[in-house]
């Protein structure tokens, strides 16, 4: 391994780079607020919805569940333009990881919110509370903290799944690291590179959760 | 009676299949209108298709596409690029996420049906990568050590069979891309590495003293560029551009591209009677 042949192609190499990680990173962050935002609905509707709705939503998830973030990336790249919708590789990236992410938030959701014991609920009906107040100021609070760690979990999964994007051509991380690969055949060098940095992203990622999480433990 | 109705069928059929084709819009309108061409091609290849170290897309089959942008445009730079990987190609064609394709691709009959393809503009074949101090002289040493031999390959439908149409017995390895197949045969993981003559050529100039050539070259293969099916209009551009390219007006800007990816000078075409019917 020649170190300073590898520094010197990195240093060539950083612009292309950080554009890379610098779409990771909107990939990832895009993906996992809407996912979140559309996943905290679909864990509602588990939660409190009619059995019809429930048996909708659970289709969906379970599905999304079922299906390797590869070929979801493909059918939402692909199929979605046969059907008329014709979306650039980045949107429908970001749209196949917002749909993935948004199953596995509503099933977090669901399932911290089912662990709060139902006598909470009576006990704020009972006191005069709407169904939104209840939920923003009785359930919500102590369901964060069950879904804190598993939707950190679930943030860094996205990470790494916004690697498969580059199979539909978003130059995210991971393709901007093969094509200077391709340049300097330096393969194990770089691979290793951005290896670390997917390992950094996360390591950063979890860190902030952890603090989070010791900010809003019930002490 | 019957015969002379069929012909009046096929007569009409004819045209009226005709004059739907020329009701068409074609997809030569379409991108004269859009003012630039959306090239599909790869970005992970040398010298096909990679981007350089300042981050621009450079290739032999990046130079095809701004061949025929020329055409359209007088301006070989009006184009937009769709990088995409090999799998990509023909649905990224059948769903009109690009004009036209131009990636390394292999023209085949299976292809062929479900793309068109353009005049082949490269004769591709495949040879043997050695290390210059490896365990093998030649072609001839490699074909005698049978199964003691492993070859990397770049990873293909038809790689297995590819590789054993030269070495009967050797074990073959495939790669995902080209830079995994030569830290094999870096690491010693494989004896030699097949790949096709121009990466190989392009490799060895960029590596000097290295490698060797093991000094056999078999499999041709046509390199063609790809278009969607049903539009013979735009076909028959593409094709004229990349013939005119090879033969004609176009033949300096072909000629000059040829010689930077692949190192070697072609002659001018004859002057006189059309090479193409010799």
């Amino acid at each position: 391994m020649n170190f300073s042949l590898f520094l010197a192609e990195l240093w060539n190499a950083r612009m292309s780079l950080i554009n890379g990680l610098g779409n990771t990173v909107l990939i990832s962050v895009v993906s996992v607020l809407l996912g979140s935002i559309l996943g905290v609905f679909i864990g509602l509707v588990m939660t409190y919805g009619g059995w019809f709705t429930r048996f909708s939503v659970r289709l969906y998830i379970d599905f999304l569940r079922g299906t390797p973030v590869f070929v979801l990336i493909l059918a939402c790249f692909y199929i979605l333009s046969v059907v008329g919708f014709d979306l650039s590789a980045f949107q429908a990236g970001v749209l196949a990881l917002t749909l993935f992410c948004s199953s596995h938030v509503g099933e977090i959701v669901r399932g911290a919110l089912i662990a709060i014991p139902k006598g909470q609920t009576e006990a704020a009906k009972s006191i005069g509370l709407t169904f939104g107040q209840t939920f923003i100021y009785v359930l919500l609070p102590q369901a964060l903290r069950q879904i804190l760690p598993t939707w950190v979990n679930t943030a860094t999964e996205i990470v790494k799944a916004s690697t498969l994007l580059s199979i539909i051509g978003v130059v995210e991380l991971l393709l901007a690291t093969q094509q200077v690969i391709s340049r300097t055949y330096l393969s194990l060098e770089f691979y290793f590179f951005a290896g670390f940095v997917y390992f950094l992203l996360n390591f950063v990622i979890e860190q902030a959760g952890r603090a989070v999480e010791r900010r809003i433990s019930v002490p | 009676m019957t015969f002379l109705k069929t012909m009046a069928v096929a007569a009409v059929m004819t045209l009226a299949t005709g004059s739907v084709m020329a009701q068409e819009a074609s997809k030569l309108q379409e991108v004269l209108d859009r003012g630039y061409l959306v090239l599909g091609t790869g970005s992970t290849n040398p010298p096909w298709h990679f981007m350089d170290s300042d981050n621009q897309l450079k290739g032999f089959d990046v130079d095809m596409g701004r061949l025929v942008a020329k055409a359209l445009f007088g301006d070989p730079d009006k184009i937009e690029y769709v990088q995409q990987s090999g799998d990509a190609r023909i649905p990224n064609l059948v769903t009109d996420k690009v004009d036209m394709s131009c990636q390394f691709m292999t023209v085949t009959a299976e292809r062929a049906q479900q793309v068109e393809f353009t005049i082949p503009y490269y004769r591709e074949g495949v040879g043997l990568l050695l290390m210059a101090n490896g365990d093998f002289a030649d072609y001839a040493a490699l074909k005698a050590a049978g199964d003691d031999v492993t070859v990397a390959v770049l990873q293909n439908v038809y790689a297995e069979e590819m590789v054993h149409s030269a070495l009967p017995d050797a074990e073959v390895d495939q790669y995902d891309s080209v830079d995994l197949m030569y830290q094999a045969l870096n690491s010693g993981r494989a004896d030699a590495a097949a790949t096709d003559q121009s990466a190989l050529r392009w490799f060895m100039v960029q590596n000097p003293d290295r490698y060797k050539d093991a000094g056999y070259a078999w499999n041709p293969q046509s390199y063609s560029c790809a278009v969607k099916p049903g539009d013979q209009r735009w076909l028959n551009f593409v094709n004229t551009v990349l013939h005119e390219g090879m033969t004609g007006v176009e033949f300096p800007f072909y000629a000059a591209s040829f010689k930077t990816w692949f190192g070697e000078e072609l002659d001018v075409p004859k002057i006189g009677f059309p090479v193409e019917y010799k």
